[in-house]
């Protein structure tokens, strides 16, 4: 693919842009709670779209048009049942506590609601997890600019890291929740016009089911038995393992999409910023998976001379060829795109990267600062102290996120071992979430002894079972049909694990009395309605509205 | 407060006229599978779209 001048002139438009609204930005960043925590003052249109843009980054983009190509439209499923019932859940119960209880993470509400040792242990792997997933999302990008564009791959992550570093350090968390909603504006720009021309091209919806195996057009039909589907996942574990211990895990408790709504202006606020992020989110599939499934229909088509409009893209493995399903969307881009366009889809690639990365380095600024340095390193310092800490955070942050691109490029392996660490680590967090937030009864003791063995059962469970020859160091006892089928169950057996040792450990320590958990624990905590808010802010009305329109979409295309 | 709708606004009316002017110089300009001057298209609903957001600022600021 070969760029004209007038697509890098659009590149840079939007580099001008994003530093320019950090640096518009950079005289209100007075005390510490402005740069880490916008001061709780932006309006909600603003954080629900920073709250869908923030997960919205450059691998997801690829890769959810990849696996558009590889699945089809059981894709949708990390959508409409993989996120909208977490984020609808996340803001109608768990947001009163996490904004009520004036906590300024979510590692700081664990240590409000249980004890140090849990909040300690959220904090460090969270720290972990955040650098290393924008490294590799850095590398992932360079990689795919050297492929496509030629691009070298030091400039590439370089160049990006420091725009990226220029306006989170000038403008805070307000500055990168800002550029995430104009990145999410751009990302829909530069991805629409490509939905729309490939399934157009295609034949439109109807042209697609006619030339595609029916298991790729259809979301629920084939899920019975996990051997007719292309992800190899049965309904049970699909709505357990993904739609339950997952999606609620990540969207309820990742303290990099929950603090985009503890941004907001009021608790109101607050709560409908997730059920207003889910609206966009749910249409997502038809801008980010529909090129892809496209993609296979176009490559089953012949034009004049009788070759194939489209060949899905392959690379060698160990001197096989394979599809290469990650190059669909920028090959894609090339086929449809003249220049123009194509710089506005780059930039929108660009841009979701950058967004995600931001959202990344935001965060983990916010935990490494009041979770980490306030609490272990130095306690009772000046304000002004923890504002200058914050912001070298944000550049370490930056450097450690390079590191870790260069690391994924020396030790490919590693990095998927790592995804699957954290794998284990997040998954039986929403299990300690939700029985701190709805039990009273559950104690810091048991909170701390659930999370580490729910982490344990979930490395037992991959070290006991073999899915595409990944897994089973330790033996195998059970053979899963794919990989996305034993992380499924990898995430129910820690989640039930977590919540039986929490629940065992908690009844057999002494409990907090009622007092001090006012404001943290349902049942313990006033949830004021909505006074004085109109109708049609009410949480509750727009959950049953969100909620409509996922399972009329779920119905629409099983 | 600055007003996000200012900066993107303006944002997508530039890019919507860069690209907007590229459909018109280059009316004849097309990729492999694509058979319409599509930046004229894409071209104008970024513009409007930008032309929006900036209408609503305006607005805004008046109040």
């Amino acid at each position: 693919m070969k760029l004209a001048a007038v697509d890098y002139v659009i590149l840079a438009v939007y580099f001008a842009f994003v530093i320019g609204i950090g640096w518009m930005l950079r005289k209100r960043m007075s005390t510490s709670g402005d740069f880490l925590l916008s001061g709780r003052s932006i309006p909600v249109w603003i954080t629900s779209l920073a709250f869908i843009a923030a997960n919205l980054g450059a691998q997801e983009l690829i890769g959810m048009a990849a696996s558009g190509a590889k699945y089809g439209i059981m894709t949708a499923h990390f959508y409409w049942v993989g996120a909208i019932p977490a984020i609808v859940f996340m803001g109608l119960f768990m947001m009163p506590f996490y904004y009520g209880s004036k906590a300024r993470s979510v590692p700081e509400y664990l240590k409000l609601r249980f004890d140090e040792k849990t909040r300690g242990f959220n904090a460090l792997t969270f720290a972990v997890m955040t650098v290393f997933s924008s490294g590799i999302s850095m590398y992932a990008l360079g990689l795919l600019l050297h492929l496509v564009l030629g691009w070298d791959f030091n400039i590439s992550v370089l160049a990006s890291a420091a725009i990226v570093l220029a306006y989170t350090y000038l403008g805070g968390l307000t500055s990168a929740i800002y550029n995430e909603v104009l990145q999410f504006f751009l990302i829909v720009a530069g991805f629409a016009p490509l939905a729309i021309l490939s399934c157009e091209r295609a034949g439109g919806w109807q042209g697609i089911v006619s030339r595609l195996p029916a298991n790729m057009t259809h979301s629920w039909h084939y899920m019975g038995n996990a051997s007719d589907n292309p992800m190899g996942v049965e309904v049970f574990g699909m709505v357990a393992g993904l739609g339950f211990v997952l999606s609620f895990g990540y969207w309820c408790t990742n303290f990099l999409v929950v603090q985009r709504a503890m941004a907001a202006e009021n608790m109101s606020a607050a709560r409908r910023t997730p059920l207003i992020g889910a609206i966009p989110k749910m249409f997502l599939p038809f801008i980010v998976i529909l090129p892809g499934i496209a993609a296979v229909a176009l490559a089953h088509m012949t034009g004049a001379g009788g070759a194939h409009l489209y060949e899905l893209p392959t690379k060698l493995v160990d001197g096989v060829v394979v599809k290469d399903y990650d190059q669909v969307l920028t090959t894609l881009m090339s086929k449809f795109y003249p220049a123009g366009l194509l710089g506005v889809g780059l930039t929108g690639l660009m841009a979701s990267f950058m967004s995600g990365m931001a959202g990344n380095v935001t965060a983990f600024n916010t935990v490494f600062t009041y979770d980490i340095y306030q609490s272990y390193i130095k306690k009772d310092a000046p304000d002004s102290h923890y504002l200058m800490v914050g912001k070298m955070t944000t550049i370490v942050g930056v450097l450690l996120s390079i590191g870790a691109a260069y690391v994924a490029t020396m030790y490919n392996n590693i990095m998927d071992l790592l995804q699957l660490v954290f794998g284990f680590v997040n998954a039986p967090l929403f299990g300690t979430f939700l029985l701190g937030m709805f039990w009273k009864r559950s104690t810091g003791h048991g909170a701390f002894w659930g999370l580490l063995s729910g982490t344990s059962a979930a490395f037992l469970t991959w070290a006991l079972t073999v899915a595409e020859g990944k897994g089973g160091i330790f033996g195998s006892l059970h053979t899963f049909p794919s990989t996305m089928a034993q992380n499924f169950w990898i995430a129910i057996m820690a989640f039930v694990t977590c919540v039986v040792i929490t629940t065992v450990v908690s009844l057999a320590t002494t409990p907090r009395p009622d007092r001090e958990m006012e404001g943290l624990v349902y049942g313990l905590t006033k949830i004021r309605h909505e006074e004085g808010v109109k109708w049609y802010q009410r949480p509750a009305l727009l959950a049953v509205i969100v909620l409509v329109l996922v399972i009329v979409l779920n119905i629409w295309f099983a | 407060m600055l007003d996000l709708r200012l900066p993107s606004g303006l944002f997508f009316v530039i890019l919507g006229a860069i690209v907007l002017a590229v459909g018109l110089v280059q009316p004849d300009l097309r990729a492999p599978l694509m058979d319409v001057n599509v930046n004229l298209y894409s071209g104008v609903a970024m513009l409007l779209f930008g032309g929006f957001l900036l209408l609503m600022a305006r607005r805004a600021a008046r109040k």
